[in-house]
């Protein structure tokens, strides 16, 4: 159990590239971070800077007090789980699960205690004596985070544990995580693309792109103060519907137009007061990026204020709701509809190219800036 | 009629597959039948006199087996167990030595970056291109400096830099072993030494298996460095001893005896490989990592 400090850490490799920059953050002692971003942003490249894999271009990494840069993977006192499970393929379970506790010269019964005390949390107590082909990807995957509960290390990371599982096991073994949280209780740093995973597992998730933090916040914080478009986007399925629209003052309160909606006559939202107060140095006329989420969004009977109307290009039944993409705006918008909220008519089955009509709640629009694209009302 | 018609085209087809089968059964049984053709001439041959031997070919065998064997284990001028003794250390030591430290130097270029890993691949490579018999000369006249004939040092060290062994681990490393299970040996807290003794030859066993049998039935085979550093005939390797007994004077020549020693040694060859070949199996690695 330990903090862990990451100070100006970059990661710079010969050819000049730069996977990891400026990354700053301070892990609290037992909490579960999640570092989450697409493929390439640098969130495995930082990990793997904690565990001592990567050397560390520039910056300074603390775990616990001391200054780990340059000391080696099994002296940080950390364990790591694998995405591809990284068992060694001609030991058995237990030989597995012990590998480390042997290197570090443990006594063999304590070793033994250790192993079981795993085997028990993690149910692979029956596999102990298996070698890793003799088992499914579940139960493989259990192993490798077994192997790393003996350690008992100061941090534990993980690399996109769940990615080689498929769909049900990925969502049993989510929970079985957070179970092993609540028991292990010691500090987490979890990389993963699955924003899911993101959302129910960390504390606070490190949102990544490009090598460069977009933003660090709870989930909720993530989800409901985007720091800018990029994040909004990510966060969310399906992801945050976005418009151009510019500001307008009309009688003392502030709108956003969309000028393409509603067959280009435009549509016209009113903000409330707190976002027209946080607006309040733009002029007529700023452009800005409208942004509302999937699940937000209104069916409504009628055209009347902060209403866009559009035909249904697809409806995607996922049982209790749908999903419609709606082409609105001169863009494919979609919204998540709960099948309780939908007209009795449309509960069956809703025909393509019917006109729909759809409202925003002016309490959950975001906005941002067209050139920073960051979150104007934040 | 149209069930008929589709009814004879399979049987046609059936045929045909046949015929092409039997073709190829036939074209891979005469293959068979040339490998192992060398084999069965080699034991007849073992069972004639000279006499029998001189008088030309056949493929029945006589009955002098027995005689042959006891002539050419009794023979004065060559010591047959000493010289299967000797062979048995240096191609022992060759094998090992090679199939361990090629394995080594591909697991250094396989796992780790630095600078010049390029060239020293490219440098390795470029040695595969030199034939033995172009430095053989240079090195003979060093081993003759150094007071190393005689000695089987100069048989067994060179063999350790084995550019075509490197490259046969290093393609098969390439194939089988992930980074990623290095990375966790690391974090687990094992050596870099530990790691590639404990983790990663179980994991290549397959091609240690293949590379420990060709590199003793080569250095088992050589004749070319030993016939020209070793003249001791207490130190004599296999190879030596039946081009002696071959070019042996008129009196003494038999090649019945010679026949014999060489089926004689050809069967250490063969335990090796049965023993060898037996973790030349599929699969070692599966299980480790998600594939």
């Amino acid at each position: 159990m330990a903090t862990v400090r990451l100070e100006h850490i970059y990661k710079i490799y010969d050819g000049g590239v730069t996977a990891v920059n400026d990354f700053n953050l301070e892990i609290e002692d037992k909490e579960f971070i999640v570092l989450v971003g697409p493929s390439g942003c640098g969130k495995s490249t930082t990990l793997r800077m904690v565990a001592g894999l990567e050397n560390i271009s520039k910056g300074e990494l603390y775990i616990g007090d001391t200054l780990v840069n340059n000391i080696e993977p099994k002296n940080r006192d950390i364990a790591m789980v694998f995405q591809s499970y990284a068992l060694y393929p001609h030991m058995t379970v237990y030989e597995n699960m012990a590998f480390a506790l042997k290197m570090h010269k443990i006594p063999k019964d304590e070793i033994d205690k250790r192993v079981r005390e795993a085997a028990d949390i993690l149910d692979i107590t029956e596999y102990l004596n298996r070698k890793p082909k003799a088992l499914s990807g579940g139960q493989r995957q259990r192993v490798a985070i077994g192997r790393a509960i003996v350690r008992e290390p100061k941090v534990f990371l993980m690399d996109e544990p769940l990615s080689n599982l498929d769909a049900k096991l990925r969502n049993q073994m989510r929970a079985e995580i957070i179970k092993l949280r609540k028991r292990i209780d010691t500090t987490f740093i979890y990389v993963t693309h699955d924003q899911t995973e993101a959302m129910t597992l960390g504390d606070r998730i490190v949102i990544m792109k490009d090598g460069l933090i977009q933003q660090i916040g709870t989930p909720q914080e993530v989800f409901n103060e985007p720091a800018n478009i990029f994040v909004a986007g990510f966060i969310g399925s399906p992801q945050m519907n976005f418009f151009n629209g510019v500001l307008k003052n009309e009688g003392g309160s502030v709108y956003a137009l969309i000028p393409a909606a509603n067959d280009g006559k435009g549509a016209k939202i009113k903000l409330t007061e707190e976002a027209a107060g946080k607006l309040e140095g733009f002029g007529d006329g700023k452009e800005v990026v409208i942004g509302i989420r999937p699940e937000h969004i209104r069916v409504v009977r009628e055209m009347g204020e902060n209403t866009i109307k559009g035909t249904i290009d697809v409806s995607e039944m996922m049982g209790s709701e749908y999903y419609l993409h709606i082409s609105a705006a001169g863009k494919d918008v979609v919204l998540r509809v709960p099948m309780t909220d939908l007209p009795a008519e449309f509960r069956s089955g809703i025909p393509y190219g019917t006109e729909i009509c759809f409202e925003f709640p002016a309490e959950l629009i975001h906005m941002f800036d067209v050139e920073s694209e960051t979150n104007l009302l934040k | 009629m149209h069930a008929n018609s589709i009814k004879s085209d399979s049987i046609k087809a059936k045929i045909q597959l046949n015929i092409l089968r039997a073709i190829v059964y036939i074209i891979l049984i005469f293959l068979t039948l040339l490998c192992l053709f060398s084999f069965y001439m080699l034991i007849i041959n073992a069972t004639r006199s000279n006499g029998q031997l001189q008088g030309g070919f056949t493929l029945i065998p006589a009955g002098h087996f027995f005689e042959n064997l006891k002539n050419a284990w009794t023979d004065s001028s060559i010591n047959i167990p000493r010289g299967m003794l000797n062979s048995f250390i240096v191609a022992t030591l060759t094998a090992v030595l090679t199939t361990y430290f090629s394995a080594l130097t591909a697991y250094g270029i396989h796992a780790y970056d630095f600078k010049l890993k390029k060239f020293a691949f490219g440098f390795i490579m470029a040695i595969m291109v030199i034939p033995n018999q172009v430095s053989a000369s240079g090195f003979v006249q060093i081993c003759y400096k150094f007071h190393l004939t005689n000695n089987y040092l100069p048989l067994i060290l060179p063999g350790i830099a084995a550019p075509i062994v490197f490259f046969y681990m290093k393609q098969y490393m390439e194939s089988v072993l992930p980074m990623e299970i290095i990375d966790a040996a690391r974090v687990d807290g094992s050596g870099e030494f530990r790691t590639f003794n404990r983790i990663i030859l179980p994991m290549i066993k397959p091609a240690l298996a293949v590379q420990l049998i060709f590199a003793f039935v080569q250095s088992w085979n050589n004749y070319f460095l030993p016939g020209l550093l070793l003249t001791d005939s207490k130190m004599k390797t296999v190879p030596i001893m039946i081009a002696q007994l071959r070019s042996a004077d008129y009196s003494k020549f038999d090649m019945g005896k010679v026949y014999m020693f060489i089926l004689l040694a050809i069967l250490p060859v063969i335990v090796v490989y049965l023993i060898l070949s037996k973790s030349i199996i599929k699969g070692v690695t599966s299980g480790g990592v998600k594939g």
